[in-house]
């Protein structure tokens, strides 16, 4: 598997590989940091740190364990610890709670994205990782060091307001 | 997948597409320049050595008051110029962790480190100073420590490429010799036995001793606890600087 050898090679320290690395990871990566962080600058960040951090820390990545989960908890937690930086009162370090779903009035909001966009992040990561990146639940419960019942369940509900939110009168197709 | 499932995936790529094609590029180079570029660059001083000027402070001080019974009681110790005890943040994964640290002296007071004291002891030996969990590790596990030594009379260049050929008859998979910037500057090796929970970690730091010689770190543990252990003697290392 390309990512298996990839992996070796960054570990014996060949850039070549770590640039073919990059070029396969950053699309995905970009547009997760980006869809969390909800701003460009800090996506950049979150995603300059973390193959940083990937490279450097190589060495304490279990190749026993799958390679996908591990790159995007780092990349999932620098994200929030940027947003935490920025504003360090707000909900993002409630994931492991159940705050209420929604963190903006939906009312003026049409487009899908922004609807994605308002609803509270313990709802709203696990949504961009399942759909950005194909993350099952489990993947996404392993990432976000949360239950994978918890994980199902916010799915469900997540989804479930989006598509009340855009066909408030068509929800028996819904699932 | 259902439609409304490829809706969402399709909302959500669409929405970010323009960032990957602007930031991909400006990412990749910042990670170059950080990794690659910036590292093939002469070595320069430790940054976290203290300031010229304050060493040059220090040392007008030294001059005077050594030659005097109140000098003498005045720097009855260099460790009086940093805080006992601090807390820092540590980043485990990229999760913030409150640590607090106490200030530890090294052999003939040549350098100072933040312990981590509510899980590890500094040791201080003849030769060298070990920094290793409080309580011994079960049989099972490999060694979990982190050593600090001084070889007065060898420089960095010539010593990192000897300890290069003899990790190498441990660990045949040895990286290259890099250069870094962190969590010390200076050679850096690392290497790793095997690929199971418990496969041994090596990561050897050669440093300028200011002087002459260098300063060799090693840490070792293992695969299992890279994460663990491994992070906490990178933070505890990036507290590490040397007295003149």
């Amino acid at each position: 598997m390309q990512q298996e050898k990839w992996v070796r090679k960054i570990r014996a320290g060949d850039q070549t590989a770590f640039r073919q690395f990059y070029e396969a990871y950053a699309g995905p990566a970009i547009r997760t940091a980006s869809a969390i962080t909800r701003n460009r600058e800090m996506a950049k960040d979150a995603v300059q740190e973390t193959f940083i951090r990937v490279y450097r820390q190589i060495g304490s990545y279990n190749p026993t364990l799958p390679f996908d989960p591990w790159f995007y908890r780092i990349l999932t937690n620098e994200c929030l610890r940027l947003m935490k930086r920025e504003s360090p009162l707000s909900t993002i370090e409630t994931l492991e709670n159940a705050p209420s779903l929604v963190e903006e009035s939906f009312d003026q909001l049409t487009e899908l994205y922004d609807i994605i966009q308002a609803l509270d992040d313990s709802h709203r990561i696990p949504l961009i990782l399942k759909y950005i990146k194909g993350f099952s639940e489990k993947e996404i419960a392993d990432i976000l060091g949360l239950n994978q019942n918890t994980v199902k369940s916010r799915l469900f509900k997540g989804r479930k307001r989006l598509k009340e939110q855009l066909e408030p009168t068509r929800e028996e197709d819904m699932f | 997948m259902s439609k409304f499932d490829d809706r969402i995936k399709t909302e959500l790529e669409q929405k970010t597409d323009a960032d990957v094609h602007e930031l991909k590029d400006d990412i990749w180079n910042v990670i170059n320049e950080e990794l690659f570029e910036g590292s093939r660059t002469t070595m320069k001083r430790k940054k976290r050595w203290m300031p010229a000027m304050l060493i040059a402070a220090a040392a007008l001080i030294l001059a005077f008051t050594l030659q005097t019974e109140p000098g003498l009681a005045l720097i009855k110790g260099i460790k009086d110029m940093f805080v006992p005890e601090k807390e820092i943040i540590q980043s485990i994964e990229g999760q913030d962790e409150p640590t607090e640290v106490h200030l530890n002296e090294g052999k003939d007071s040549e350098y100072i480190i933040y312990v981590d004291e509510s899980r590890y002891k500094m040791i201080k030996g003849e030769d060298s100073d070990v920094i290793t969990t409080i309580e011994p590790l079960p049989e099972k596990y490999p060694e979990v420590s982190m050593e600090i030594k001084q070889y007065p009379t060898d420089q960095p260049e010539m010593l990192v490429k000897e300890l290069e050929e003899k990790l190498k008859v441990d660990f045949p998979d040895l990286r290259e010799i890099e250069t870094v910037s962190e969590p010390v500057e200076g050679f850096w090796l690392h290497g790793l036995t095997e690929s199971t929970w418990d496969g041994k970690v090596i990561d050897v730091y050669v440093i300028s001793n200011g002087k002459d010689g260098s300063f060799v770190i090693t840490e070792k543990y293992f695969l299992e606890a890279a994460e663990g252990h491994g992070a906490r003697f990178s933070h505890m290392l990036q507290s590490f600087e040397i007295i003149e």
